[in-house]
């Protein structure tokens, strides 16, 4: 009842400007091949074939291998899956647009090899590898960290999403509420992209943060009538380059560096300071 | 003044008989229409959907007609002049043609002079209305 407290004004605030906000296609999105365009009312799916490795920053925790990774998305009018994200967009334009957005919580995939965010989002083979369920930090492990090895449950959290484009930067805000009742946080995520160089291919920069409220941080990686660590702010950076290859193939490479809030860092249970994300591979689209 | 029961009883059938010949008036006007143009005419499919990646629709078009009586009438595509098909004195028959097109079809019966048109049928072709929107743009996304 609480986050429905919380959520509701937000919610029904922004639904009462919907319809104030809400704007028709803009006249530069008459077809998918424009860029950014995208057809409503189709499942878009590919698949990223490669190489690569995301770094567990937890005691004992093993890297998450990048080998297959398969994304989808169905745009409708103003309702789409992205993912596993679920969203409904209040107002869209060329310059930006507003929508309510659920995502699932992050940090989950350093416990689970199996979180389906290690499937569809950020990686895969490992998750063949481990029992459904399983925690990959495990306290009897030798040299892990004293702590209780107890569930980190699937959150999900929700909120709005403002997106930007301007001078050919893409921006992106959300601010996030953890709904499913688990740890009632708050997180905030905002990243900026641009292109560095563009020709054939493209080399593309993304700087970002996430903040963490120390809801989040402790449902993770604090220890009741332990460690409690406050709210954490990870900044990161990436950059990507991508080039058209023959057909519906296109080569992908990027390099993710993510340096971990203090309060995460600070946990007896995280080893790591950064988390390094590397993929190189070709994407098919379907 | 009251009207007599006779009288009452008079008007209710001049008005019955007034309604049965205007019914039956109708009834004659109708078999008469459908004995001028006997001749059935079917498309199958009767539409074709062109998805969005999709120029032509290629697909095989059967055409059955009927006629009341043996006929004898030629069949042919509107703009389409290498297709003809022609009967002598039958009363039905079907044409099966694999086809590409991109735009109505319109498939008659001809009286064999190719001067009067016995039956006109259309099969329509319908473009999937699309509609476009932008994509997310979501660079906190590391795969995106």
């Amino acid at each position: 009842m609480h986050k429905i407290r919380v959520f509701l004004p937000p919610l029904m605030s922004l639904c009462w400007a919907g319809p104030a906000l809400a704007l028709p296609a803009p006249a530069d999105c008459n077809h998918a091949a424009e860029e950014d365009c995208v057809a409503t009312g189709h499942w878009n799916f590919s698949l990223s074939l490669g190489a690569g490795v995301r770094t567990n920053p937890l005691a004992n925790g093993r890297d998450i291998p990048l080998v297959v990774v398969p994304q989808f998305s169905f745009y409708g009018r103003r309702f789409f899956i992205d993912n596993l994200d679920l969203g409904f967009t209040v107002a869209d334009g060329a310059a930006g647009s507003l929508s309510l957005v659920a995502t699932p919580g992050y940090d989950r995939v350093f416990f689970y090899h199996s979180d389906l965010q290690n499937l569809f989002v950020n990686g895969v083979s490992a998750a063949a590898a481990a029992p459904v369920g399983s925690v990959l930090v495990d306290r009897n492990s030798p040299g892990a960290a004293p702590y209780p090895s107890r569930a980190r449950k699937v959150t999900y959290l929700a909120g709005p999403e403002w997106t930007l484009e301007a001078h050919g930067i893409s921006g992106q805000i959300d601010v996030l509420h953890e709904v499913t009742g688990q740890n009632e946080g708050n997180e905030v995520r905002a990243a900026a992209a641009m292109a560095l160089w563009q020709g054939v291919g493209s080399l593309k920069l993304n700087i970002g943060l996430t903040w963490k409220s120390a809801a989040i941080v402790n449902y993770y990686y604090g220890e009741p009538g332990g460690y409690r660590g406050g709210a954490a702010l990870s900044p990161f950076v990436k950059l990507a380059y991508s080039r058209p290859l023959a057909g519906k193939w296109r080569l992908t490479a990027f390099l993710h560096h993510e340096h971990l809030g203090k309060s995460v860092r600070d946990s007896p249970i995280v080893e790591g300071d950064t988390v390094e994300t590397v993929f190189v591979g070709a994407v098919y689209q379907f | 003044m009251r009207q007599s029961s006779w009288a009452r009883f008079t008007s209710s059938k001049l008005r019955g008989g007034a309604v049965s010949l205007s019914l039956a008036l109708a009834w004659a006007a109708a078999g008469g229409a459908a004995h001028a143009d006997p001749i059935r005419l079917e498309l199958k499919p009767r539409l074709c959907t062109l998805g969005p990646d999709e120029e032509q629709c290629r697909t095989t078009v059967q055409a059955s007609w009927h006629a009341a009586q043996p006929e004898s009438l030629c069949l042919i595509i509107v703009g389409r002049p290498e297709v003809k098909r022609c009967w002598e004195s039958y009363a039905d028959g079907t044409y099966t043609i694999a086809l590409a097109f991109a735009e109505d079809l319109t498939v008659q019966l001809k009286d064999p002079d190719l001067r009067q048109t016995l039956a006109s049928e259309v099969l329509r072709v319908i473009r999937e209305a699309l509609r476009y929107r932008h994509k997310r743009r979501d660079p906190w996304n590391i795969f995106d």
